[in-house]
């Protein structure tokens, strides 16, 4: 900082000038309210009027120098002025050298400096009689304020500046000082903190009263991008602020920061600087416009891994308040917002309502939530109300609409902890009706209800497990899922564990809603550990059979040749080709089909215990029985999976009976 | 008369023991659906983390983790990107680590097999990518 | 009588010493699947093969 020895200089020549060639003056130690210089020596040759003056010590600023060296080519001593032209000033440590003009005038206490670097830098300082002093400092390299901010160092800064800085010392003292930083960057040494290309326009002021500074400024950052972790922030807010600095406490007043998107965010806060701390803080935010600061800022600090997929819309605004450099609370404020993520293909809004936050009570939190959905599943509006405690939340009742039920959540406890949530609570489904569920989901009409009771909800870092039943009664008869345990729901291995027993379906309605012909009957299900990944099983052992009782039993011919079809062409039918063309209908006294599914290969049985009576390594899967009478047998007991519902797709899809030769 | 019959109870515990432990000493289950599908999400992944584990802008940390090492290489506006990509691994390695001690149905095996991997990885790494061990970063 | 409890005590430590080596982590056994699944998600082997690297760049240093 080429201006801070000014004082030096003007310090130094206030010896007469001697009368030899040359002449050695040792000044010793010199000191000052703002600096200090050591073994202090001039040398003047006064043949060429050239003169060099050195210092061994020189400490301002709370640094320190050694071995300062200027020397003046043109050297004037005159009756009220001392002049150094074409001077060389010699850094320490470096071979770099500055040149250097200036002029003192003792009697009128005015100077005026002039420094140049090598690289075109510039700092051109005056000192008026009055006291008042100005510095105007052209594409000045920031990095030479590192001797004053090592921090500048450690960041790696770099830019430069033009600025003017004025200061005049009455009535009280005042500084003031405008430009603009072009070329600007800094960098951590892990990177996660860092800009490029910054160029900033500032402009601050600052009075000193009572022992401190009264200060205040506005900062436009017009260029540049930067990156603070976990934040991408590219050129455009504006800062200004006021306040006070006394010792290292820094007092914000009133800061207001402009920024794309937000009507207003503002913030006042009592810091202590060295080292960082915040006394106290708070900032609010007004008017935030999520679909904008959403993907810029909460995602990549509330769910980086889902930011590519989060999607928002709406109004949020906010406060925040630290206590001690410690989130105190917070309160968030809905308008019309919305959430969703897409790759798991959720979404809620519009939201409104409050969300208030405090580190030391509870508080409570009631959101109405317009809607929703959940794959093709449309949800209704529901009335979020929860207490909320540190790092725990609390439902007591959740009861979102699905279709014309409702999914209720009750006594929920969730609590958040370093892998996730972790939690209990219960659910209950009130009745939905399949007509509606199955249409809304794509499959066959059918009729009937859904409905549940998982009194044992859990929630733990990767898992949902609901215990409890789910029933569907459809068909006539019921399906009960039991043990649902939802794996990772939210990441790429989502998948469902759950066991499924089906009783007494009726196969009536069952064939009819998946156009499979027609089968007379009742059937019976267990299907156990069955793995849903992505909605499509991969994993199960199921055991499909006739239920038991007296019911009639018959099986169209249609039917039999799609279950034909499903075995593949490997698979071959123990049937009397010659009934077939004569009889619409066979009788049957009982049907059992068994599927072990791992690793994509189905492997099959049929009746357990029938025995086909044909040569091979056959099942039964329809026991004939009645006039007039067929047996169904199986020989390929392992069937590739994917390959086995793409047969049963095209026989229902296509509706056309394939060809049994 | 019931010593021998005893001693042959003994030596079946001793054979079932045996047994046992021959069934915990040898494979691991890893053929699960659910590890197919984050196997292939990391290797997906890994045409993208390749080249950041190859610069040195991240490397694999103590934890089982993927964590920034220096991101000064990376372009700025990429640097949110490469936090994204960091945050998506690791939450494929948690269930990852979790569905392997759940395939073998010990859940509380999962803080285990993270240290295991945590080891491999880094013991793996080809030569040039940083690695995290007693208390810094290092280069293999 | 005291040696049949014996025995059948010794019984029972046996069996509860197996289901002790039963609960110990198989560390072996997750090394192999951990390199597994890591050779999958690197594609070890094939860049491996192409560079013909030395073996003991795998092993643990």
């Amino acid at each position: 900082m080429p201006v801070a020895w000014l004082p030096v200089l003007l310090g130094l020549f206030l010896t007469g000038a001697a009368d030899a060639a040359r002449l050695d003056i040792e000044l010793g130690r010199i000191e000052h309210a703002a600096f200090t210089a050591e073994n202090v020596r001039v040398t003047l040759n006064l043949v060429q009027a050239t003169g060099t003056l050195s210092i061994a010590r020189f400490s301002a600023l709370g640094r320190v120098w050694a071995d300062l060296r200027l020397h003046c080519s043109e050297f004037a001593v005159a009756a009220a002025s001392i002049e150094c032209g074409r001077g060389t000033l010699t850094l320490p440590g470096s071979r770099e050298t500055l040149d250097v003009q200036f002029a003192y005038d003792p009697d009128a206490g005015t100077a005026r400096a002039q420094v140049r670097s090598a690289a075109g830098e510039l700092v051109r300082a005056g000192l008026a009689s009055s006291g008042e002093f100005r510095a105007v400092l052209s594409d000045v390299a920031i990095g030479r304020f590192a001797e004053v901010m090592p921090q500048l160092a450690e960041w790696q800064a770099q830019g430069r500046l033009n600025a003017q800085i004025d200061y005049r010392p009455d009535p009280s003292a005042r500084i003031t000082a405008s430009g603009r930083l072009h070329g600007g960057g800094f960098s951590s040494a892990d990177g996660l903190q860092a800009a490029e290309g910054l160029g900033i326009e500032f402009d601050v002021r600052g009075m000193f009263r009572e022992g401190g500074w009264d200060w205040g400024g506005r900062l436009a950052w017009g260029e540049g991008e930067a990156y603070l972790h976990p934040i991408y922030l590219a050129a455009g807010p504006v800062l200004e602020a006021e306040g006070r600095l006394q010792g290292d406490r820094l007092t914000l007043g009133n800061a207001k920061l402009a920024l794309e998107g937000v009507d207003a965010i503002e913030a006042r806060g009592d810091f202590e600087l060295d080292p960082l701390r915040v006394r106290r803080a708070a900032i609010s935010v007004g008017g935030a416009d999520l679909g904008r600061i959403g993907p810029d800022f909460i995602a990549p600090v509330l769910a980086p891994a889902r930011a590519a997929t989060l999607r928002f819309a709406g109004t949020v605004g906010g406060a925040a308040a630290f206590v001690e450099d410690r989130l105190v609370g917070l309160d968030l404020s809905f308008d019309d917002a919305a959430v969703a993520m897409d790759d798991v293909d959720v979404g809620f809004g519009p939201l409104n309502g409050r969300l208030p936050w405090r580190a030391d009570s509870p508080t409570d939190i009631d959101i109405a939530v317009g809607g929703g959905h959940w794959q093709q599943l449309t949800l209704g509006a529901f009335a979020l109300a929860a207490r909320v405690e540190g790092l725990s939340i609390e439902v007591p009742r959740l009861a979102v609409p699905v279709l014309d039920g409702r999914l209720i959540l009750g006594d929920l406890a969730l609590r958040r902890i370093a892998a996730g949530w972790t939690g209990r609570g219960n659910a209950t489904i009130e009745p939905v009706s399949m007509a509606l569920l199955a249409e809304a989901v794509g499959l066959p009409p059918m009729s009937g209800v859904l409905s549940a009771s998982l009194p044992g909800l859990r929630v733990d870092p990767g898992e949902l497990a609901l215990d409890g039943t789910l029933v569907v009664s459809v068909f006539d008869g019921y399906l009960r899922a039991t043990n649902l345990r939802w794996l990772e729901p939210f990441g790429v291995a989502s998948h469902l564990f759950v066991d499924v027993e089906a009783r007494s379906l009726d196969l009536t309605q069952l064939t009819d809603a998946f156009a499979f012909g027609s089968i007379t009957g009742r059937l019976d299900a267990d299907v156990r550990g069955l793995e849903l990944a992505r909605w499509r099983p991969v994993r199960f052992a199921a055991e499909l059979r006739s239920s038991p009782g007296r019911y009639p039993r018959r099986i169209s011919q249609r039917a039999v040749q799609n279950i034909g079809a499903l075995g593949g062409p490997g698979a071959a039918m123990a049937i009397q080709r010659g009934f077939l063309g004569f009889f619409e209908t066979f009788g049957y006294s009982e049907i059992g089909l068994s599927c072990v599914l791992r690793d994509g290969v189905c492997a099959m049985d049929g009746i357990p215990g029938a025995r086909p009576g044909t040569p091979g390594d056959g099942f039964v899967i329809v026991r004939g029985g009645g006039i007039p009478a067929l047996n169904v047998i199986g020989y390929n007991r392992r069937v590739d999976w994917d390959e086995l519902l793409e047969r049963l797709q095209r026989v229902i899809a296509t509706n056309v009976p394939p060809v049994i030769e | 008369m019931n010593a021998p019959k005893q001693i042959r109870a003994a030596l079946g515990a001793v054979l079932m023991c045996f047994a046992l432990f021959a069934a915990a000493q040898g494979d691991l289950e890893i053929n699960t659906p659910a590890i197919a599908a984050i196997k292939q999400s990391m290797q997906a992944r890994h045409a993208q983390l390749g080249p950041l584990f190859a610069s040195g802008a991240i490397g694999l940390s103590r934890d089982g983790n993927v964590a920034v090492r220096d991101a000064s290489g990376v372009p700025l506006a990429q640097r949110a990107q490469v936090n994204a990509l960091i945050s998506s691994e690791n939450a494929d390695r948690a269930a990852l680590y979790r569905e392997i001690a759940r395939a073998n149905g010990r859940p509380d095996w999962e803080s285990d097999v993270r240290a295991t991997f945590a080891q491999r990885w880094i013991d793996r790494a080809p030569a040039g990518w940083w690695v995290q061990r007693n208390g810094g970063w290092s280069q293999k | 009588m005291m040696a049949r409890l014996a025995l059948g005590a010794a019984i029972v430590a046996i069996a509860a010493g197996c289901v002790t080596i039963n609960i110990y982590f198989p560390a072996a056994a997750a090394e192999k699947a951990a390199d597994r699944i890591i050779e999958e998600v690197w594609q070890l082997r094939e860049r491996e093969g192409a560079a013909a690297q030395p073996p003991a760049e795998g092993g643990a240093k």
